[in-house]
Order: structure tokens, then sequence, then C-alpha cells
């Protein structure tokens, strides 16, 4: 189960952020003041850090960092 | 076109007192006492210095106006430099902590002594220091280019730009000759700090000033100029050249010379985890930032130089203070990263080059003192080329990136790879850097970033070669391998994570 998340945390900036783009590549809705692609990666600003994050967090728990 | 006599007048004074503090920040003379201190700062730097450190190499005076410039001509595409920077940093996660404990546990202050240690190879290790100084110094003239084009605007009419230019380059070559890694380093923090506030300021007031709001400004982008809201599908710089420019830039970013400086003054493994979760925040300023190269697409005259697109449009919009703030901000962001990328240059010409080629037996301190010494070298080439030859290097700048990229089987896979072997590793690079510069040559990239193509053929070489190679690095190790690989059952569901 760990192990899933995990998975999921480390692929998930990349999807998000690099093969994802050719279906966010549009200017409407437009979101607090950006357009959706640039919202779209504004807010891959914000959640990559919460992946890493929750990698660290998971990692330390398993008492993989020394 | 005219300078302003207050805007430069404050430009000079900041410059002048970061150069100070820059002097300053070397009285203990400790801090010249050996390469390790001069140059990663006797690794004792915890995670907020290190944050300014890195931060000060990511967000130069090329960073501002190369992308508000590649906006003003682009559009969308300049934001490549997003996802790039955002998994640069998520990147470095997995790979930086790993090689920082090998570098502190061996004592190793450059990429190049890695993979020399790594590989008991000083052909690979030359190679890595020569690409890497090779792509550095026109990185320099970059940020020489930044400065000048800042003076001239905020200075004509009053100053001889090249002569302040000059001056203020070799008295950072001075205070980095003499303070080392604490130069920049306490100086990146006036820098990050005055960057922060400045480009926030201009995110805010510039869109009032020219339409009244940040909303009316993106209803008129929308109305006026939508192609520069999203990316072409195809073309040569379509979405597929956004996709890989953004990967392979992200995978590059710590092969450069002076971002694994910043690394290794780290003090512990820990604060290197703890900076790749919180450095992509930075962006946050920077994506904002890209917006103002639209404003100046829209509000300043058809046929305004690219080049100068944000320098212009602060000076068509602010009085003479806001103006000087704004321009010693982008001149110390020309500066500081400067210092950093001299330090990381001459550290791999001394250590790697000089040492490990010319003159094995050099005496501690006497290494010391050449390192030191490399930094006017290197910032004389680079004042050299970027003044007197400034379009020599278009082709080295373009390809910074892509070439730097090419080490980063040698430097990061090896870290999780224990049978790479030396033999596959050098002819992956060599065989990488000729698609890359073959590819930009004849100009025939389909749409995909070049150094793609490069790090594609590199990986290959090294995968189909490796085999013919391995039963030799098998049966070898060496200290480096050890501390890497032999306490496996402890280290390994982390490190195969991070492959």
């Amino acid at each position: 189960m760990k192990k899933a998340i995990l998975t999921i945390l480390v692929l998930l900036p990349f999807v998000a952020q690099l093969a994802l783009l050719p279906f966010v590549n549009k200017i409407g809705p437009i979101i607090f003041g950006l357009p959706f692609f640039h919202f779209w990666l504004f807010l891959w600003i914000v959640l990559t850090p919460l992946c890493t994050y929750g990698i660290y967090q998971l990692q330390k728990s398993k008492g993989g960092l020394e | 076109m005219q300078g302003n006599l207050t805007a430069l007048s404050i430009t000079i004074f900041i410059i002048l007192t970061v150069v100070l503090i820059g002097f300053l920040s070397g009285r203990d003379k400790k801090v010249r006492s050996s390469v390790e201190e001069w140059s990663v700062g006797g690794r004792r730097f915890g995670g907020l210095l290190v944050w300014f450190l890195v931060g000060a190499d990511l967000y130069t005076a090329y960073t501002f106006l190369g992308l508000t410039s590649t906006a003003y001509t682009g559009g969308s595409l300049a934001f490549f430099a997003i996802p790039y920077s955002v998994l640069a940093f998520f990147i470095s996660y997995f790979f930086l902590p790993k090689l920082w404990k090998v570098a502190n546990h061996h004592k190793l202050t450059t990429l190049a002594d890695y993979a020399r240690e790594r590989f008991d190879s000083k052909l690979l290790s030359i190679l890595i220091a020569i690409v890497g100084v090779l792509m550095l110094i026109p990185y320099i003239c970059l940020q020489l280019s930044g400065i000048q084009d800042t003076l001239r605007v905020a200075g004509t009419g009053f100053i001889n730009v090249k002569f302040v230019v000059i001056t203020s380059f070799l008295l950072v070559a001075l205070y980095t000759f003499f303070s080392g890694i604490k130069g920049p380093t306490y100086t990146a923090i006036i820098k990050d700090v005055l960057v922060w506030a400045i480009m926030l300021f201009m995110v805010v007031t510039l869109p009032m000033i020219h339409f009244g709001g940040w909303t009316p400004m993106m209803d008129r982008i929308v109305k006026d100029a939508p192609q520069l809201l999203t990316i072409p599908t195809d073309g040569p710089k379509g979405i597929p050249w956004f996709i890989t420019a953004s990967f392979v830039s992200a995978l590059a970013l710590f092969m450069w010379a002076h971002a694994a400086t910043g690394v290794f003054t780290a003090k512990s493994a820990d604060s290197l985890r703890k900076n790749a979760i919180f450095l992509p925040l930075y962006n946050i300023v920077l994506i904002l930032v890209i917006f103002l190269g639209f404003i100046a697409f829209l509000v300043l005259p058809k046929g305004t130089d690219p080049r100068f697109a944000l320098l212009s449009l602060i000076q068509s919009s602010y009085g003479g203070v806001a103006q000087g703030l704004a321009y010693s901000t982008i001149a110390l962001a020309s500066l500081i990263p400067c210092s950093i990328m001299a330090i990381g240059a001459s550290n791999l010409f001394a250590n790697n080059i000089y040492r490990d080629w010319i003159n094995p037996k050099v005496k501690p301190s006497r290494l010391t003192m050449i390192t030191r010494g490399m930094v006017f070298v290197v910032i004389g080439l680079a004042l050299l080329f970027g003044l007197v030859f400034p379009s020599a290097l278009v082709s080295l700048q373009l390809l910074g990136v892509s070439g730097m990229v090419q080490i980063f089987p040698a430097i990061v896979i090896s870290l999780f790879w224990m049978n790479q072997t030396r033999e596959a590793t050098i002819i992956g690079l060599l065989v990488g850097l000729a698609v890359t510069f073959t590819v930009y040559g004849t100009g025939n990239s389909y749409g995909i970033y070049e150094g793609f193509w490069g790090l594609a053929a590199n990986f290959l070489a090294v995968v189909v070669l490796n085999p013919l190679f391995v039963k030799k690095a098998k049966s070898s190790t060496n200290p480096v391998k050890e501390f890497l690989f032999n306490k496996k059952s402890k280290e390994a569901p982390l490190a195969r994570k991070g492959a």
C-alpha cells in the first residue's frame, strides 16, 4: 500500500507537468486571473512540494533515511 | 536613449554596498585556507543558506531578461522554465542527498572529482571538467550582457557603460578571490530579498499602470493577443519541444558546476532534502514575472529590441527611484550568480584539469592559490568574449543545457547502477555531445529539444556498450563503489525508489 502511494507520488509531478501538457494547453477557463494553462503550471508549483513532502514522510516512517 | 541619474545613482550605490559586504564576509582568514573552505564553505551551510545559494544560481539576470524577452517574441513558450525548475528540484530530491554523502565522505568538491573516484578515470574527470568550463563561460557572458544592458538603459549619457561593466566584474572577481563562497552566499540573501520585493512590486504595479489591474490586463491579452497564451501544437517549437526542453533542462540543472558548488556547501543530506521540497516555491514569482513580457508586447512601440523588453518597460513606466531599485536588482542578479559560477568553473579547472592532468603532485596550499587565482582567468575570459566577440558564443549559450546534461549518466545514474562501466560512460558522453552538436548544426531537430536527442543517444550507447566491459568492472572495486553499494541491505529500499 505504502509502496503504491510512493510510486504515485513519484510519478505525479512528471505526468502533470509533462505528459498532460497537450491537454491543458488552452486559455479558458480563466482561474484566479490566470489562463488555464498558466493556472495549471502555477498549481503544480504548489502541489509538487506536497508530493516531495509526502515522499519524505513516507521514507522517514519506513526508516529509510538516516 | 537617455538614462536617469537618480536610477543610476541608486544602482551604483547598491552594487558598491553589496561588493563591500562581499569583502566583509571574507574577514576571517579561514575562508581561504583550503579549497574545501574557499569553494564549498567547509560544508557547514544550513538549510536556509543553501536555499539562498541555490536560489541565487537559478534566479539570474538572464532569467528575468531572457524569459521576458522570450515571452515578448515567443509567447507562452517562455513558461517552459516553470516545469523545468519545479521538476529539477523534485528530481534532485532523489539523487542529491546520495551524491552529497559520497562527496562529503571522500572530501570531493566537484562533480568531476566524483566521476574520477567512482570510475577510477582521470580521462572522465577531465572530460567532465572541460564540458563544464566550456559551457559555463558563455553562461557567465550572458550575465555580463545582462548587467551591460541594464547599465546601458540606466546610465547612457552619464557613464561609460563598458568601463563600469569591467570595473564591477573585476570587483566581483576580487571579492570572490578574497572571500570564496562566503561572498556570494551573504550577498545572495540581499539579492533574493530584493528580487522578491521588486518582482512582486512590478507584477502588481505594472498591470495597474498600463491596464488598471491584473484582470483587465488578462482580458486585453485574451482579446488582442491570444496567440501568446498557448503553445503551438507543432512546428519547430511546439508542444513536443516544450515538454522535452523542460525535461532535459530539469535533468541538467544540477549538472552545472555552479549548482553543484551550492549543493556541496550543505552541512547534511537532510538539509538538501528539505531544500528539494521547498525550492519549487521560488517559481511563484517567476511565473508572474514572465507575464511582464506580455505587457511589454502590448504597450511598447513595435520594433523594440526584444532583448530590452523588460528594461524598456521599466524605463517607460516608473520614476527614478523605482527604476533604480529595479535596475539594481537585475544588476545584482547578474553579479552574484557570476561569482558562484566563477567559483564552480575555477574549481573544475584547478582540480580536474590542472591537478588531474597537468601537475598531479601539486601541494594543497598551491592548489588553493591556483583555484582562487582562476577566478580572474574565468571572469577575464567571460569579459573578453562578452565584450569583444559577443557573437562567437551564441551557439555555446544555446547549447549549454544540452551539453551539460550529457554528464547525467556519469554523475547520477552511476550512483544507482553498480555495474556501470567507465568505458561505456565515456563513450556515451562523447556520443551524446556529438549527436547534440550535429542536431544543432544541421537544424534537423524534428520539433524536439536538441539535448533530448543527445541524451537519448548517450543512454543508448551506455546501455548497449556496457555489457562489453562489465566483466572488468565487476571484478574491480574502489572506495566510492564500496561506499555506495556495500551497505546495500540498509540503503537499498531508498536507493531503488530514487532510480
